[in-house]
């Protein structure tokens, strides 16, 4: 399980991530973890999911100019938006 | 019929107007100064600033500055010299006869009557001196006497003279039918060439004669003799029948009132066309033959018919007019008189390409649309639709190191905003007001503003513009996890 997870962040935390748990997993598959910094695409990771459970996360390193409202949003193979966590990067 | 239609293209009614009022003002400057030297002066202004316009045609433009002083300096001199005779002119006449009437000279002298007591007169050998105004004022000249108004009778006159009236020794001025002064001084010639049998009654006459148009009948007291002086000249008239001539030959009495009547309307009906010629041939001068074209960037101005289309994207903010118009009025011109206006009305969602064209824009009178670069428009337009939005906390300031913020709920979780179609494309949240942690209320809760990004969105009518965030505040649990960008793990 994640640590310290939360809603606001430092800049100076070194690394914010996002994980997702999944349960059941049917069959191998992949998911996406898109990040969004003020609503622009910053990064895209792609992530494989195996059955019968599975965990994954994808990271970002913040910087100065990243301070501001984030969003991940957790797509399916088929492109559909699963979930999307809302945190941001303070001072 | 082209070069016609070339000249009377862009005619406006103002135009019209413009000839119209020149004409009449000139008209009346003939009909009022006419034969007066106020007249034959502006006659040569008029002449001398066609000689300037020439000199400016030419490049000569020491010879034109030289005539314009010589035009401001003599219309200057015009107004002081010949004060007495324009206020004359304009005192003589009211304001509707200076505006409208026609100067004829109605009441013409009474020949026959003037005639017979002329001849009473030289038969008793009585000296008489007789002036009968023409056009020019006398009452810069002659002097003096004592204002009658009679009405003109051959007894009258005649007893004016007669020895031991009071009035003998001066002049009787004639104006029309009416004795209208006697014992008036008049100017001596300085002529000495004269012959000797003249005295002052005859020097009198001629001088007279020589500085006004008058006509002055002079009877000699020692010989009875008859002469009339008319331009410095005295012609003898040794009886009835040559006066009569004479004074025929200058137009008192010469004919009947009819005739003069209609020979004055003839006369003042091609003095009319005459001016309406000049000032028509004036004005196409200035206003056509000086033709010219000037090249104008107006910015474009668009009309909506609905104000909330959103105006994302316009290929052009100014379009290049080529302008063509006489020489003054395109000098003249002023940028807000000209006006490029487009129409949004028939426009949708997207890009549109609109027409710049003659339609849309607006330019003074007498001015007229040559080119239009470029006369197509891109525009793109934005049509107004509400979006619901997941409402997103802003949290700002700094993080007590201490501290983590663990959980955090909106309520409402979405709202509505209103904006653009394809702005709103782009728009996937909407933030609230910044929530600074520096100053968070401890009991977990605040109130916010939402905040709509870009400008132009605004919260939709209706929809809620605040909300209220519950937060959770934990101490921090300490330690890096470690995990790399991305990473995944059976759960198991």
């Amino acid at each position: 399980m994640p640590k310290a997870s939360a809603v606001v962040f430092s800049v100076t935390i070194g690394r914010v991530s996002c994980f997702t748990a999944f349960d059941p997993v049917p069959r191998k598959t992949m998911i996406q973890h898109q990040w969004y910094f003020r609503d622009q695409l910053i990064t895209t990771k792609r992530l494989h999911l195996r059955p019968p459970k599975w965990a994954t996360y994808s990271s970002i390193q913040p910087r100065q100019a990243d301070v501001g409202p984030w969003r991940v949003d957790v797509i399916d193979p088929e492109g559909n938006v699963i979930r999307s966590l809302r945190f941001s990067i303070v001072q | 019929m082209d070069i016609l239609s070339t000249i009377f293209k862009g005619f406006r009614w103002q135009d019209i107007a413009d000839i119209a009022l020149n004409s009449y003002i000139l008209f009346r400057l003939y009909a009022l100064f006419r034969g007066t030297n106020v007249f034959r002066i502006i006659t040569g202004i008029v002449l001398l600033w066609i000689l300037q316009q020439v000199a400016v045609w030419l490049g000569l433009i020491v010879t034109s500055w030289v005539l314009q002083g010589i035009i401001a300096v003599a219309a200057l001199i015009i107004i002081v010299v010949f004060r007495n005779e324009i206020r004359s002119v304009l005192q003589a006449q009211n304001l509707r006869a200076i505006l409208w009437g026609t100067p004829f000279r109605l009441a013409s002298a009474p020949t026959e009557d003037i005639v017979d007591a002329v001849f009473s007169l030289a038969r008793q050998s009585i000296g008489a001196l007789m002036v009968l105004q023409v056009k020019e004022s006398l009452d810069d000249v002659a002097q003096g006497g004592v204002t009658l108004g009679a009405q003109l009778s051959s007894e009258l006159l005649a007893s004016l003279f007669w020895t031991g009236a009071p009035l003998h020794d001066g002049a009787v001025i004639i104006n029309g039918d009416r004795i209208e002064r006697a014992g008036v001084i008049l100017p001596l010639s300085q002529d000495n060439d004269m012959p000797q049998e003249y005295g002052t009654r005859h020097r009198a006459a001629i001088g007279l004669s020589e500085m006004t148009d008058a006509l002055v009948i002079v009877v000699s007291e020692e010989r009875g003799e008859v002469g009339v002086a008319v331009g410095g000249q005295i012609y003898e008239a040794p009886d009835r029948t040559v006066l009569s001539q004479l004074l025929m030959a200058h137009g008192i009495g010469a004919a009947t009132s009819g005739q003069r009547e209609t020979a004055e309307t003839i006369r003042m009906g091609f003095s009319a066309v005459f001016s309406i010629v000049v000032v028509a041939m004036v004005w196409f001068t200035f206003s056509r033959g000086l033709e010219s074209i000037v090249t104008v960037d107006a910015p474009i101005e668009y009309i909506k018919r609905n104000p909330d289309v959103e105006i994302i994207k316009a290929s052009i903010n100014t379009v290049s007019l080529s302008l063509g118009g006489s020489g003054p009025l395109l000098r003249n011109l002023h940028p807000d008189q000209v006006k490029v206006r487009l129409d949004l009305g028939g426009a949708s969602a997207g890009v549109n390409a609109i027409s710049v064209t003659s339609d849309n824009i607006s330019l003074p009178p007498g001015v007229v649309l040559k080119h239009v670069q470029p006369d197509v428009v891109e525009v793109t337009i934005d049509q107004p639709v509400e979006k619901e939005l997941p409402i997103q906390i802003d949290w700002g300031g700094t993080l007590p190191p201490d501290v983590m913020i663990t959980g955090a709920t909106v309520a409402p979780p979405t709202s509505r905003v209103k904006g653009g179609y394809q702005l709103l494309q782009q728009v996937q949240t909407l933030y609230t007001e910044k929530i600074i942690l520096d100053r968070l209320d401890p009991s977990g809760t605040v109130i916010a503003k939402l905040v709509p990004y870009p400008a132009s969105v605004r919260v939709a009518p209706g929809a809620p513009d605040r909300v209220e965030i519950q937060f959770t505040v934990a101490p921090r649990e300490g330690g890096d996890n470690g995990a790399d960008t991305a990473g995944d793990s059976p759960d198991r």
